[in-house]
């Protein structure tokens, strides 16, 4: 076959072109350290990356959720515990003066704590996470308590019956489909007997009867729903609720940071480069186009007429 | 008896020809670099010997030859190679616009990345799981509502970008007939004058390569057949001749005598990427190459055929792949093409997510007393498209419409956000889908389909095939590419010029031109003696 100078420079131009491409391509990749940089580099990849990224997303976003829960959770928490711990002093003082050897005068002293305790506890009723209140169902922006009495937003007193919302259900999505109820269910009706109960106290210390003080104490097996035991029991219910929720949401948070790394690495392993594989062929590449150069600048120096 | 100066009259024959051809290797040299170029060769042959044949020729032994001349400048060129070389180029010339306008698409398109229309749903569906866990704080609304505002936006610019290249493709239809127009004409001037040339015995080389030149660049457009008419007179048999060139069996030039093409869309007006005045929304799709009757100049105005997309042969030539990208009308009377079909599924994605949104959205409950259920999420114009959806005014100025509560008057429930939220994963089929929240299920028997996809796999989808046509378009053009080198290579090696051999040549040329001169020499010191030296005796 006969070759001219036009074909040589013609090849060599198109090597050192295709050379500087590849190169390119490369560089490309190690700069932004995707093998994939459009759809038509790798169709199949470039449509798992999509998939990863919306799925990474959703765990992100489940993560924060996370934190909503986890706050509602912990604050409730916390709450119910004062409740318990107050009720707990409650039942000292009802004990306390159930003793006929109280005095009136003692009595009334135990009522004054009892009503501080009242007041205390309506303010735990009225708790308030991120600016929503706890126990207010899902109506967040109202208190549960006003000026010591139940709202009336929430609460009609005429026929003694809530408004839907002040039980409704508060729940957040800490998974794809799971949803977890973050506040407690009836905490107002819950709030709402522990007032009773106060008030009943607080009453009973005004008359001074040692033995309906004493009745007000009830026990666990005398059927009756507004004694302090019996109260005290659906408190540590509803914080035991609370307890269960809280371990669920951590097995959850676990499994979430571990789908978390599991579709990092995924989509890693999918459109990452792998730096030692590219810097090495970057290298090689460099080579034979520095090769391909010097050769190049050889082969069209040369004709016949230099040495004519 | 021969003559006395025959030998004289031999040997400047053989001077004038190794001149001549001395002068050829000069030309090729000096058109070395010359795109198109053939190198040329002088075919010399012998003149006729002595004596000549006839009843009173004398009778001498043998038969003297008489020298060289040269017959003929020929160009040295394979035809079977050129027509290699040309079908490589349609192909090329196709796979190089398709890939190129398929890369424009997903530059537009930008997957995967944290900027494309992917990312801009994740991250709407993102704060709507926001909303729903914090449904009364204006804030996260607010967010919601900005990136619902962004999502559209998506749309709307992705909308505009590849109309933007569309128009550009219209326009590079129009650039690309200007220019095939360009060409025919020059073919045509260029066969007018071979056809002044080679009825006088000589050969236009310079005049072929040129038309070759311009054939080549033709075919990078549309794939044409060549057939040659001999010229008349006193031409020779190895002259070329004047090209008939035809497309589809339509004669395009035909010698002094060429075609005009235009490209007409489907509103009769020319193709041309500004946006029509009758539809403002898009482009008029591509509907025939319209061909004038051939003249010189083409007569205008009338049309001696036309091609439908359908005519072309596929897969070959700029010219259909822009059609093809650019959308064109098929023999059914609708429209197909690279760019209307993606502009048409966006549009349909658009359109269903806005619309079963809405549907859902409508269903809820707000915190807005005013307008306690909800009320249209996105509008823009019916239909809802990429290029018009927005949010509604009504929402974007009041964040308290988002209806993310499942029940009246809750400003603490979300659950109708998450539900929202959740019709990311949705798939949307015939039958429509169901919400159902503590207890309650909501049906939406209306809404509209994605034949079974979510929008998330619809758009995957997408991508996906404009991933695929596109690597297929690269490495097509890739593989075309490399057989044309080699092709060209080919073409080079028969053609090309080769300046160590044409230094041979000058070389052997000289030198014979040299020996022809010393021979003149010899043959006046022959005639010396014969003049001043015979008859003599004893001086």
């Amino acid at each position: 076959m006969r070759v001219t100078q036009s074909m040589l420079s013609n090849n060599m131009l198109r090597n050192l072109s295709s050379s500087y491409s590849k190169m390119a391509d490369l560089q490309n990749q190690i700069n932004t350290g995707k093998k994939v940089n459009r759809p038509s580099d790798d169709p199949v990849t470039a449509i798992k990356g999509m998939s990863y990224r919306t799925d990474l997303n959703k765990v992100e976003q489940f993560d924060r959720n996370m934190t909503q829960v986890n706050s509602w959770l912990d604050s409730s928490d916390d709450a119910l515990g004062q409740v318990g711990e107050a009720l707990t002093r409650v039942k000292e003082l009802v004990v306390q003066a159930a003793n006929d050897t109280n005095t009136a005068d003692d009595r009334q002293k135990a009522k004054l704590e009892i009503d501080q305790i009242r007041k205390q506890i309506q303010d735990v009723a009225n708790t308030k996470v991120a600016d929503k209140y706890l126990f207010s169902g899902t109506k967040t922006q109202s208190p549960l308590f006003v000026d010591g009495e139940l709202n009336s937003e929430l609460y009609d007193s005429s026929t003694n019956t809530f408004a839907p919302g002040a039980s409704g259900e508060v729940k957040m999505e800490i998974f794809d489909g799971i949803q977890l109820q973050v506040n407690s269910s009836n905490a107002g009706e819950l709030f709402k007997n522990v007032d009773e109960l106060m008030v009943n106290i607080s009453n009973a210390l005004d008359e001074s009867d040692a033995e309906e003080i004493g009745n007000l104490l009830g026990g666990i097996a005398d059927g009756t729903d507004d004694s302090l035991s019996e109260i005290q029991n659906k408190v540590l219910e509803a914080r035991a609720d609370v307890g269960a929720r809280q371990n669920r949401v951590e097995m959850m948070s676990n499994r979430l940071s571990l789908q978390e790394i599991n579709v990092t690495k995924q989509m890693s392993e999918n459109e990452d480069v792998d730096y030692s594989k590219a810097i090495t062929e970057m290298v090689t590449y460099e080579s034979i186009h520095q090769a391909s150069l010097s050769v190049g600048a050889k082969i069209i120096q040369r004709t016949l007429v230099d040495f004519l | 008896m021969r003559s006395t100066f025959m030998g004289l009259e031999a040997s400047k024959r053989g001077l004038y020809t190794q001149q001549s051809a001395l002068y050829t290797t000069g030309h090729n040299i000096s058109n070395a670099n010359t795109e198109g170029y053939s190198r040329q060769r002088v075919n010399m042959r012998p003149t006729l010997g002595y004596p000549g044949t006839g009843l009173n020729a004398p009778m001498t032994a043998g038969y003297i030859g008489t020298g060289v001349e040269a017959e003929s400048v020929q160009r040295i060129r394979d035809q079977f190679i050129d027509r290699q070389y040309r079908q490589e180029t349609n192909k090329l010339g196709y796979y190089e616009s398709r890939a190129n306008a398929i890369t424009q698409m997903e530059d537009i398109m930008s997957e995967p990345s944290e900027y494309g229309l992917n990312e801009a749903f994740n991250l709407f569906w993102s704060s709507l799981q926001d909303v729903s866990t914090n449904p009364e704080d204006a804030a996260s609304r607010k967010v919601a509502i900005q990136r619902a505002e962004h999502l559209a936006d998506t749309f709307n610019y992705l909308d505009t970008q590849l109309k933007q290249i569309q128009g550009n493709l219209g326009n590079e239809i129009d650039v690309s007939t200007t220019q095939i127009n360009s060409i025919l004409k020059q073919i045509a001037e260029i066969n007018k004058q071979i056809k002044a040339v080679e009825p006088n015995g000589y050969m236009p080389n310079d005049l072929y390569d040129a038309r070759d030149n311009l054939l080549d660049q033709l075919n990078e457009y549309i794939p044409v057949t060549v057939t040659s008419v001999k010229s008349g007179g006193n031409a020779l048999s190895i002259a070329e001749g004047s090209y008939t060139i035809s497309f589809n069996g339509v004669e395009l030039v035909n010698g002094s005598e060429y075609a005009e093409l235009k490209a007409i869309d489907t509103a009769g007006n020319k193709v041309d990427g500004n946006v029509d005045d009758s539809s403002t929304s898009g482009f008029n799709a591509f509907s025939k190459i319209s061909v004038s009757e051939l003249g010189n100049p083409p007569v205008s105005g009338t049309e001696q055929d036309s091609f439908e997309q359908a005519d072309f042969e596929s897969s070959k030539g700029k010219l259909l792949s822009l059609i093809n990208s650019y959308g064109y009308q098929n023999t059914g009377g609708s429209v197909e093409g690279y760019y209307p079909e993606m502009l048409e599924n966006l549009n349909k994605l658009a359109n269903v997510f806005a619309t079963a949104f809405n549907q859902v959205h409508e269903a809820g409950y707000t915190i807005d007393d005013a307008t306690p259920t909800g009320v249209t999420f996105f509008d823009g114009g019916t239909p809802i498209t990429a290029g018009n959806i927005k949010v509604t005014d009504a929402v974007k100025n009041n964040s308290s419409l988002i209806a993310a509560s499942s029940k009246l008057d809750e400003e603490g429930n979300g659950k109708w956000a998450a539900e929202l939220a959740k019709l990311q994963s949705v798939a949307l089929s015939n039958g429509g889908f169901s919400i159902t929240v503590d207890g309650n299920t909501t049906n939406f028997t209306n809404a509209p389909s994605l034949d079974g996809a979510t929008y998330q796999s619809f758009y995957e989808g997408l991508v996906g095939k404009l991933g695929v046509d596109g690597q297929e378009a690269a490495r097509l053009q890739y593989n075309s590419e490399t057989i044309r080198l080699t092709v060209q290579n080919n073409r080079a090696s028969i053609s090309s010029v080769s300046l160590d051999e044409e230094m041979t040549n000058l070389i052997t040329f000289q030198q014979a031109y040299n020996a022809n001169a010393r021979m003149i020499t010899a043959i006046d010191e022959t005639l010396d003696k014969i003049i001043n030296g015979l008859g003599r005796v004893g001086l």
